[in-house]
């Protein structure tokens, strides 16, 4: 269970989210929308604790993410817009740097693995499909392949929490229709929580149980995604567009 | 899922198992480096023991530079200025010299293919020889002095400079030079145009940056009779007299600080991003 509580983040003056709560249950999918500028990257990078929030907490269980260090990190996994992987390694030891968490650090600086964090790694990446690229290097991968291994490192990390900032806005629609499936498929298998911002409306409402809406820094939606209505974008993104044109 | 994810394991261990190849490579190259640096050593005549003995001399010449000889700071402050000038002058004719020559040598603009490798090789020629070694052949051509250093720091600072600005060029995005060649403009217009507004802050960062380098490589350059600071220093050294040579180093070190604050405080007003 994942509570963030009355959330407020100002730079110079101007509040980038004000007050925002929302809950993330285990097992739950939960897409983020809202126009640009809206506060989404503000909102991820406390709940990452990357930023640290003027007022409110994020909780994971009994936890406050902003004073996780070191490597407590490891139970939120982010997943970002352009990978982030290390291009000259493998698919593979790209996988491995999810156990970066768990492991000794020698093991790190030496990329020298134990058997069964190895065998972890692999698995993760034949459930992104990405098994038989495995000794490949990252960045001869597709750009829907490189994603697919970053989120099979955000596996290999055994979260409680995944963030994805906009995982699939440099991809083509087929390989991020397959990313938010794999997604979808985590929060369900390993009762994962995952927090997603899109800028599609439509696929937030084809995989996620619930859409949190973010305009002006406010959260104006927070429902499953079957209501998710006319209403209810409009609210959102103003009275000028329309949800069936999405 | 398990066991495709295993076999995949054993088969990557199999791989590196076993008396491979690459394996019998890595300690061939492991071997040959150790052996590059066996030689060095060798070669370059470390021995520790030297300078065990030599540093306790070096404290005892410090200990006897206190108090330093103020009497003589206009002259040094002469010979240093004469040194800032020789870089200053030397840089900006490399500079203006390179301009042209950054054009012959840049493979997407050059108005003279057939020139382009020659160009090349004429800058490394003299990127590969220090302004040093020319200023001790331009002493015996046209004298001690400064003059010689002028001519020694403008002649390998060309070489680098141009390369440094062709690099630039032939990395640059052509599209806006082929939108203006679009419009029916010539080629040194286009350049002009579209090129220079793109690669002058690059150019004139480059450019402070050698006269930064100039400046703190002139001051030796009187060590071979090319004028500046570089000659007291030489003269000191010979005479022993420790309070000179130091009180020439911390000038030296002081005006070099002032002179980079000042340059970057320049590439700050100068290049805006």
């Amino acid at each position: 269970m994942i509570d963030a509580v009355g959330l407020t983040k100002a730079f110079n003056g101007r509040a980038a989210i004000e007050e925002v709560s929302f809950a993330v249950r285990e097992g739950e999918f939960v897409a983020v929308l809202g126009p640009s500028g809206a506060g989404k990257t503000t909102l991820f990078r406390c709940m990452t604790g990357l930023a640290v929030p003027d007022r409110g907490t994020v909780r994971i269980g009994d936890d406050d993410i902003a004073a996780l260090r070191g490597r407590a990190r490891r139970r939120v996994a982010v997943v970002f817009q352009q990978f982030n992987l290390v291009s000259r390694l493998s698919a593979f030891e790209n996988v491995l740097a999810g156990r970066l968490g768990h492991v000794q650090a020698w093991r790190g600086w030496l990329r020298r693995f134990e058997r069964a964090d190895r065998l972890l790694a692999l698995e993760c990446l034949d459930r992104v499909g990405l098994l038989a690229q495995a000794m490949q290097r990252a960045d001869t991968l597709s750009g829907g392949q490189q994603q697919r291994v970053a989120i099979a490192r955000a596996m290999a990390q055994r979260p409680s929490l995944i963030v994805a900032d906009e995982p699939v806005a440099s991809l083509d629609p087929a390989a991020g229709a397959g990313v938010l499936e794999l997604l979808q498929g985590i929060a369900r298998a390993d009762g994962v929580g995952v927090v997603c911002s899109l800028h599609q409306v439509q696929l937030a409402r084809a995989y996620a149980d619930r859409i949190v809406g973010l305009s002006h820094g406010r959260i104006v939606i927070d429902a499953p995604v079957q209501r998710f209505d006319q209403p209810a974008f409009e609210r959102l993104y103003g009275a000028t567009a329309s949800l069936s044109t999405h | 899922m398990a066991s495709r994810a295993e076999q995949a394991l054993a088969d990557l261990e199999a791989t590196r198992r076993g008396f491979t190849a690459e394996r019998v490579r890595f300690w061939i190259i492991c071997a040959v480096v150790l052996a590059f640096y066996m030689v060095s050593w060798d070669l370059a005549g470390v021995d520790l023991h030297k300078l065990a003995t030599g540093l306790p001399k070096l404290g005892h010449w410090l200990a006897s530079a206190w108090p330093p000889k103020l009497d003589e700071v206009p002259l040094f402050a002469l010979r240093i200025a004469e040194t800032v000038a020789m870089a200053a002058i030397g840089t900006t004719l490399a500079t203006l010299l390179a301009i042209p020559m950054a054009i012959v040598a840049s493979r997407n603009i050059t108005p003279l293919p057939g020139l382009y490798y020659p160009a090349r090789w004429f800058l490394n020629a003299l990127r590969g020889i220090d302004s040093f070694v020319f200023a001790l052949l331009f002493v015996a051509a046209v004298g001690l002095g400064p003059f010689a250093g002028v001519l020694g720091i403008a002649l390998h600072t060309w070489g680098s400079a141009a390369k440094l600005f062709a690099d630039h060029v032939e990395n640059a995005n052509l599209g806006p030079f082929e939108a203006v060649r679009a419009t029916g403009a010539g080629r040194f217009t286009a350049i002009a145009y579209a090129l220079v507004p793109d690669i002058l802050p690059v150019m004139l960062s480059t450019t402070l940056f050698w006269l930064e380098f100039n400046i703190r490589a002139s001051t030796v350059l009187g060590v071979v009779g090319a004028g500046g600071i570089g000659q007291e220093l030489k003269n000191s050294m010979d005479l022993l007299d420790f309070p000179r040579l130091f009180t020439i180093i911390a000038m030296i070190l002081i005006v070099v600080t002032l002179l980079d604050q000042l340059s970057s405080w320049l590439r700050k007003r100068l290049i805006r991003p």
